[in-house]
C-alpha cells in the first residue's frame, strides 16, 4: 500500500507544472475534509465559578487584572455552542475582552438531554439567569453589571433586564438579537401555523434535534449553504490562515445541539407565529414583558448580510426601550461574521470594547 | 483562466458553482418564498412526524413489555437529580444571603460582648478598689485598737460588733 502510494507520489512529481498543482491542490483538500484533525477551540483560560443542570457560568482570564469596574455575562442561545465568542486565539471576542481588562463571564446552557425538554424560556430567563447574575456580582465584587447576548441569547437577554427593572444592569448589547418577527424571511412562510405542525413535533420528539435547526437554515440559501464552503476551500487550499478558518466555522456549524422542546414550542409559537415580544404581549410565568422597561445603555447590532435573523428583525427595539444612551450599529457582515473572523477581530471586537468602555464610566 | 490548460478540475468546478448559483439563485429564492412550498414542507414534516411517532409506540411498548426502563422512566430518574440539584443550588444561595445577615449579627454580638467585658472590668476595678479599701480600714482599725487602753479596747469592740449586729437584723 505505502509502496504503490509512493509510486503514485513519484510519478506525480514528474506531471508538469498545472497537472502536479492540481493534484497537489486535491491532495491537500482531501487532508482537510478527511484525515487533519479539528482545531482547538475556546483556548482562553477560564474557571468554572456556578452550574445548574448541565448550565455552566465560566469566568475568564481570572488571574488577569481587570481594569474596568464593571463585569460583562455574555448570555448565549440554545441553538450551537457558546464557543464562538471564543473561536481561537486571535479570532475570539472574549479573548479580546479580557485583554483590555474586562472582567467576562459566560452562560454556557450546555447540551441539552431528553430529560431537558420541559424546559421552558420561563426557566431559563426567572431561574438561571437571574442567579448567574448574582454569581458574577457576587464573584467580581461590582455593584453594576453589562450584560451580552447574542442571537437568541440576545432576545433572552432583552426579555430578562425588561422583566428586572431593579437589578443593576448598567449595560445592554445584543449581537443580532431578533426582537421583531413581523417579517422573518422565509421562515415566516416555513413556520406558519396553517403548515408547520409545532405541537405534533415537540410531542413526538421531545427536543428539536440540531439537524432539523440545521436543514432549515441552510435551506435558506441551499447551493451556497451546501456547496459554498467546499467551493472556497477548494479555491484557496493553498491559504492555510483560510484553511484554519474555514476549519474553525464548519467545525462550529456541525457541532450543534437539540433545542429543548418546550422552548422551542414557546420561540416558534410565541415569537415566530404570534409575535408577542415586540407588541409588548408576551407573559413570562405570568409577567408582562414591556421593552420599555429597559432603561440600561443599549447598543443593538445588526448585520446587513445576515439572512437568518434580518436587520428588520433587529432595529425595533432601539424605539422601544427607554434607555437614554442607546446605539444601533450596522455592520456589512453576515450573522456568524459578526463576532467571528477577520471583520469582527479588526471592527467590531474593539467597537464593542470602545462602547463598553465609555458606557461604563 | 481556463483557457491555460487544457483541464484545471478545481477551476472547472468553481465556474460550474457560481454560473449554477447564478443562475438558480433567484429561481430557488422564488421557490423557497412561495406558500406551495411551505405546504409541501408541511407535508413532509406530518410524514416524518408520524413516521418517528410510530416508531416511538412500537419501542416504549416493546421495552414495557421486555422489562427494560424506556427513554421516559429514564429521564424521569435524570430529572429527580436535576431537582435535587436545584434544590442543594437554592439552599448554597440561602445560605449565601443568610451569611452576610449572620456576619452583621455577630459583629454586633461581638461589640455588645466586648462593651459588657469593660463594663465587667470596671466592676472588678471597683470592687478591688474596695476590697483595698477594706483592708485597709481593717488594718487602721488593728492598728488604733493595738493603741487604745483596754478599757475603751472593750468600748471599741462593742461599737464594732454593733454594726453587724444591726445588719443581721
Amino acid at each position: 500500500m505505502n509502496v504503490g502510494t509512493k509510486e503514485l507520489e513519484d510519478w506525480i512529481n514528474h506531471l508538469q507544472g498545472d497537472s502536479k498543482n492540481s493534484f497537489n491542490r486535491f491532495k491537500r483538500l482531501t487532508e482537510v475534509i478527511t484525515t487533519e484533525p479539528e482545531p482547538q477551540v475556546g483556548q482562553t483560560p477560564k474557571e468554572v465559578i456556578w452550574t445548574k443542570n448541565k448550565t455552566k457560568l465560566y469566568r475568564y482570564q481570572p488571574a488577569m487584572k481587570k481594569t474596568n469596574k464593571v463585569p460583562i455575562l455574555m448570555i448565549y442561545a440554545l441553538i450551537n455552542k457558546p464557543y464562538i465568542l471564543d473561536l481561537y486565539p486571535g479570532n475570539s471576542l472574549i479573548e479580546h475582552l479580557t485583554n483590555q481588562g474586562h472582567d467576562v463571564y459566560l452562560l454556557d446552557w450546555g447540551t441539552a438531554g431528553y430529560e431537558d425538554r420541559n424546559m421552558k424560556l420561563d426557566d431559563y430567563i426567572l431561574d438561571y439567569i437571574p442567579r448567574a447574575v448574582k454569581k458574577v456580582l457576587q464573584t467580581s465584587g461590582a455593584k453594576e453589571i453589562s450584560l451580552l447576548g447574542y442571537c437568541m441569547g440576545g432576545t433572552m437577554t432583552a426579555i430578562f433586564t425588561a422583566l428586572h427593572p431593579q437589578l443593576p444592569i448598567r449595560n445592554l448589547i445584543l449581537m443580532t438579537s431578533p426582537i421583531d418577527f413581523e417579517d422573518a424571511g422565509h421562515y415566516s412562510n416555513w413556520l406558519d401555523k396553517r403548515y408547520f405542525h409545532l405541537d405534533k413535533l415537540v410531542d413526538t420528539l421531545g427536543n428539536v434535534p440540531f439537524e432539523m435547526i440545521d436543514y432549515g437554515n441552510k435551506l435558506l440559501s441551499p447551493i451556497s449553504n451546501v456547496y459554498g464552503p467546499y467551493i472556497s476551500l477548494a479555491d484557496r487550499v493553498d491559504n492555510e490562515n483560510f484553511v484554519l478558518n474555514w476549519k474553525l466555522m464548519q467545525k462550529w456549524l456541525n457541532d450543534g445541539i437539540p433545542f429543548p422542546g418546550e422552548s422551542y414550542r414557546q420561540w416558534i409559537g410565541e415569537f415566530y407565529q404570534e409575535n408577542k415580544l415586540i407588541r409588548d404581549e408576551l407573559y413570562i410565568r405570568g409577567h408582562k414583558v414591556e421593552l420599555s422597561n429597559i432603561k440600561a445603555n443599549l447598543l443593538n447590532i445588526s448585520a446587513s448580510r445576515d439572512n437568518i435573523v434580518l436587520p428588520q428583525q433587529i432595529e425595533p427595539l432601539n424605539d422601544k426601550v427607554s434607555s437614554k444612551n442607546k446605539t444601533l450599529h450596522r455592520v456589512d457582515t453576515g450573522h456568524v461574521s459578526v463576532v467571528a473572523g477577520r471583520k469582527a477581530i479588526n471592527e467590531i471586537h474593539p467597537f464593542i470594547e470602545n462602547w463598553l468602555r465609555e458606557a461604563s464610566v | 483562466m481556463t483557457q491555460k490548460t487544457p483541464f484545471e478540475p478545481f477551476t472547472m468546478w468553481k465556474d460550474m458553482y457560481e454560473k449554477t448559483e447564478k443562475a438558480w439563485h433567484d429561481v430557488i429564492q422564488d421557490t423557497l418564498g412561495k406558500e406551495s412550498f411551505s405546504e409541501g414542507l408541511g407535508q413532509i414534516q406530518y410524514s416524518y412526524l408520524q413516521y418517528h411517532e410510530l416508531v416511538n409506540n412500537l419501542t416504549e411498548a416493546y421495552f414495557k413489555q421486555a422489562n427494560i426502563p424506556t427513554r421516559d422512566e429514564i429521564a424521569n430518574v435524570a430529572s429527580l437529580v436535576i431537582n435535587l440539584e436545584g434544590k442543594i443550588d437554592n439552599m448554597d444561595d440561602q445560605l449565601y444571603e443568610n451569611s452576610e445577615t449572620m456576619n452583621k449579627d455577630i459583629n454586633q454580638l461581638k461589640r455588645t460582648v466586648s462593651n459588657l467585658d469593660k463594663k465587667f472590668d470596671k466592676v472588678l476595678e471597683a470592687l478591688a478598689t474596695l476590697e483595698k479599701k477594706i483592708q485597709t480600714g481593717d488594718a487602721m482599725v488593728v492598728t488604733e485598737t493595738a493603741n487604745i487602753q483596754p478599757e475603751a479596747k472593750s468600748a471599741t469592740q462593742s461599737t464594732q460588733v454593733k454594726p453587724a449586729t444591726d445588719t443581721k437584723k
